[in-house]
């Protein structure tokens, strides 16, 4: 059922702002179509939405609970008023869909079965927070949302009093280990410990990273893609809250400051500099909470432990071979403000020759 | 005497207003009087978005969740205890002992295990990665499933042009498939895959969209179900078979041999031809919108009557809904049905999977569209409600295969049997309405001497329709009503 958008006072707003549209087109009318659906516990699963002002909004309610719902808009200011005049209804109401005869309300649907939809259309010319609410006898006060009508941006969500408490819901809990008081922030059932490991999307790497804090300042991303630690960061570790809301698309972001980045493209060659290995991720295992990753270079096995050097001044690489029957060459950048050394080989140029045959090489690299 | 005469007229009075009153207003019987549905108490702090469940052989369950914890839950105890962490948005679960289970995450299929015996696992083992990653958000990978040769199968899916790619990628590009709503620029995403023995990754059939997810059934065939969208005129479950195309065309790219052509570009005829049809079609909204995971019924009746059956979960309804199946011209084809539990059943039935008890666990997910989080168990109470056990095709119409003998009045009144159909057309536009949507009239109606199953005769029965059916009060003499009243069988093919 359309409830047309045609009182008097509407005309007039139509009129108006047709006739500015004719000297302003940018502020020309606009359509928007919102699709609300009914979720259990008595919500709607949009608790708010916004438009501007002078636009024709179409809500489709598809009601897929299995109670009957309707949804009525009000005037700003009025969902009460207007779910206790549909109280007042008494018997009439059912007849009524729950809808007071008042000036209260600018549009509604009728009473919905479980399974079906309806459409409304009408015009909100100006600003304001619209409430929408279900007036079913029960639903009103729990069962609402806000049709925000502005250019401006809306309030945090977890502060918006125009939505149920219940939808005001934080995503996605910060784990911001700043330093001090993070115990009380674990965003999992249990208090965070450390070393701690997350795969996710991390910056500045393949898909497929792993960001590891060797304690609550210290941390470092491995690429468990492309087999090579990619950077390394001070005073935190992450937070996953936007990439853990909803579907994941959002990257999580690194907390302190990057010390060190790998600006090689990648560290290892096998026998000659100009020959880049081939890499496979074969997976890591936790020692202490710890990880060592393996992976391969071409057929050499490597295994890689980052821990921390005294002080936390630094990393410290441990790397296992087998199959390395050539040289290995290892490169780096003199540049980039990290003092390396190695407990086998020797640097030339920027680049660490590993003779053939190494089973285990400690290489630190101290800020 | 007259006293007496007189109390007895209003005796016998008062008892035929008690008979009244209980065929009047006694409540009808529902879903919740034969099932139980309990909510799983959480840890505290958990966001339940349940990406996966399963058991361990020792009874324990476990249960991965978007936050990338791996817990395992005591039942006897109620505790929950950390097994792993730190997975990257887990949405399956294959469990291999009491020590081991094979986690498909975003990035990898991982062999989790605990080697030292603490209850916790230490080793990480990357089982294969050997598929493309984009970094675009709607590259979710489910599985894996095991045939029971020991290989294992995952499904991947095709990102979205909601969102991009990421400046870094896995695997190779190839940007033909990039036109279109939803795309595969890197290998095998569309695909279902197939890890043998050895380790390698096969693509094993292509054409999906979002196919969460894969189950087999009690013949050990494999199933996939795949969401409403662009080249899903709804939501479908298929039977899938090794190098068949199932119709979203974007994977088709990754084909070897395939031509160098813009899969979309291709007529929609051509890629009509190509493709294997769907078993089942779950018309969209008022019946699913979301389809989930499929599994069997393997409780031998602990779980009533359907033993055998498939169960196949929906994010948007309180209920999971069952597949009844039949071959006809050499393909499955069949109806579903809703299988309701009563209120208390939340929407967002993500993952199912039996105790050892006979009981249904449903793992609950919204991962930012609608659905819910928590886990619940549903337990059968032990008697059985009047339902519809099989739906089958005969040449002028269906035989409905009932759980219990029909009343013979109600089941031979034609008004309740209401059909109609309509049929959801093949194309790149995101979702379909449906067409050529027509009442078909009921000819006839005959209960076989058990009163168990009705033969329908119908007008008219074409084929690529779906044939959906709402009942009225059917039901039994002892006054159990049928409440799972809508059902909707896919006629891809007719009897020959």
């Amino acid at each position: 059922m359309l409830k047309p958008f045609l009182f008097l006072r509407h005309r007039l707003a139509c009129l108006i702002l047709l006739l500015c549209s004719v000297y302003f087109p940018l502020s020309a009318q606009q359509d928007t179509t919102i699709v609300i659906k009914v979720l259990g516990g008595l919500q709607f699963d949009l608790p708010r939405f916004a438009v501007r002002p002078n636009t024709r909004v179409t809500i489709t309610l598809d009601n897929h609970d299995d109670m009957a719902h309707n949804l009525v808009v009000t005037q700003p200011n009025s969902r009460i008023k207007v779910v206790d005049e549909a109280l007042k209804l008494a018997e009439k109401g059912a007849k009524m869909d729950y809808i007071p005869n008042s000036p209260l309300v600018i549009a509604h649907t009728r009473i919905l079965e479980p399974g079906r939809m309806e459409s409304i259309t009408f015009l909100v010319d100006k600003e304001g927070t619209y409430p929408y609410v279900c007036t079913y006898p029960g639903h009103g006060y729990i069962m609402y949302g806000a049709m925000y009508v502005t250019t401006k941006p809306l309030p945090p969500l977890e502060k918006d009093l125009n939505v149920p408490e219940t939808q005001r819901q934080k995503t996605g809990a910060t784990a911001n280990h700043s330093g001090h008081h993070m115990a009380s922030q674990s965003p999992h059932p249990y208090p965070l410990k450390y070393p701690l490991h997350y795969r996710t999307f991390m910056p500045d790497c393949s898909p497929a990273a792993i960001a590891v804090a060797l304690n609550e300042t210290e941390s470092y991303c491995f690429d468990a893609g492309k087999c090579y630690l990619r950077y390394a960061w001070s005073g935190g570790f992450v937070d996953n809250s936007e990439q853990w809301k909803g579907n994941g698309s959002k990257l999580t972001k690194i907390v302190g400051d990057i010390y060190w980045h790998d600006n090689t493209g990648f560290p290892f060659r096998i026998g000659k500099i100009d020959i880049t290995p081939e890499v496979h991720f074969k997976g890591y295992h936790l020692t202490n909470r710890i990880p060592t990753f393996r992976y391969l270079l071409n057929n050499i096995e490597v295994k890689e432990t980052l821990t921390l050097l005294p002080g936390d001044t630094g990393l410290s690489r441990t790397f296992t071979f087998r199959n390395n029957t050539q040289p290995l060459l290892f490169i780096i950048k003199t540049d980039d403000g990290i003092t390396y050394k190695s407990s086998v080989g020797k640097f030339n140029d920027g680049v660490l020759t590993i003779p053939a045959g190494t089973q285990k090489l400690t290489l630190t690299m101290k800020k | 005497m007259k006293t007496i005469r007189y109390i007895a007229t209003l005796l016998i009075g008062l008892l035929f207003i008690q008979i009244s009153y209980a065929k009047n207003y006694f409540p009808k019987d529902s879903a919740a009087d034969y099932y139980t549905v309990e909510n799983i108490p959480l840890p505290e702090g958990l966001i339940a978005e349940t990406g996966a469940i399963g058991f361990m052989p020792d009874g324990r369950f476990i249960a991965c969740f978007h936050r990338g914890e791996i817990m395992t839950y005591n039942l006897k105890t109620k505790k929950w205890k950390l097994f792993a962490e730190g997975m990257h948005d887990p949405l399956g679960i294959l469990v291999v002992n009491n020590r081991e289970i094979l986690i498909m995450q975003r990035p990898e299929l991982t062999r989790i295990r605990d080697t030292d015996g603490d209850g916790i696992a230490d080793d990480y083992e990357t089982v294969t990665d050997d598929f493309g990653l984009s970094g675009n958000y709607h590259e979710f990978a489910f599985g894996p499933v095991a045939d029971k040769q020991g290989n294992l199968f995952i499904a991947l899916n095709l990102a979205s042009n909601g969102a991009g790619i990421r400046k870094e990628i896995r695997g190779k590009y190839d940007s033909l498939s990039r036109p279109g709503r939803m795309y595969s620029c890197v290998p095998y995403r569309g695909w279902i895959m197939k890890l043998t023995k050895d380790g390698k990754l096969h693509p094993y059939a292509v054409g999906f969209r979002s196919p969460n997810s894969l189950g087999f059934d009690a013949q050990g065939r494999l199933f996939v179900s795949d969401n409403q969208g662009d080249w899903l005129g709804t939501s479908k479950l298929f039977h899938v078979e090794e190098g068949k195309f199932y119709g979203h065309p974007a994977g088709l790219i990754w084909k070897e041999d395939f031509p160098r052509v813009v899969p979309i570009k291709l007529p929609v005829s051509k890629l009509d031809s190509m493709r294997t049809k769907e078993s089942i079609q779950f018309p969209h909204g008022y019946f699913a919108n979301s389809p989930t995971q499929p599994i069997w019924d393997n409780t031998n009746g602990k779980f009533g009557p359907f033993a055998g059956q498939m169960l196949v979960g929906d994010m948007d309804h309180k209920y999971v809904m069952r597949i009844l199946m039949e071959e006809v011209g050499g393909a499955l084809q069949g109806a579903c049905i809703p299988m309701n539990f009563g209120s208390k059943m939340r929407i967002g039935n993500n993952r199912l999977v039996f105790a050892p008890d006979g009981s249904l666990w449903v793992g609950q997910n919204d991962h930012g569209w609608a659905g819910s989080r928590g886990i619940q168990k549903i337990a059968w109470k032990g008697k059985t409600h009047l339902d519809i056990m099989a739906m089958n095709l005969t040449r002028t119409g269906f035989d409905l295969t009932f759980t219990l003998p029909l009343n013979e009045d109600a089941a031979k009144d034609m008004a309740n049997y209401k059909f109609k159909r309509f049929y959801y057309e093949y194309h790149q536009a995101y979702g379909s309405k449906q067409f050529d949507v027509q009442d078909i009239p009921v000819k006839s109606v005959k209960l076989s001497p058990d009163r168990k199953k009705v033969s329908i005769e119908l007008a008219e029965m074409k084929a690529g329709y779906v044939y959906e059916l709402r009942t009225g009060d059917l039901k039994t003499n002892d006054e159990k009503y049928l409440f799972n009243n809508l059902i909707c069988y896919s006629l891809n093919k007719l009897l020959e």
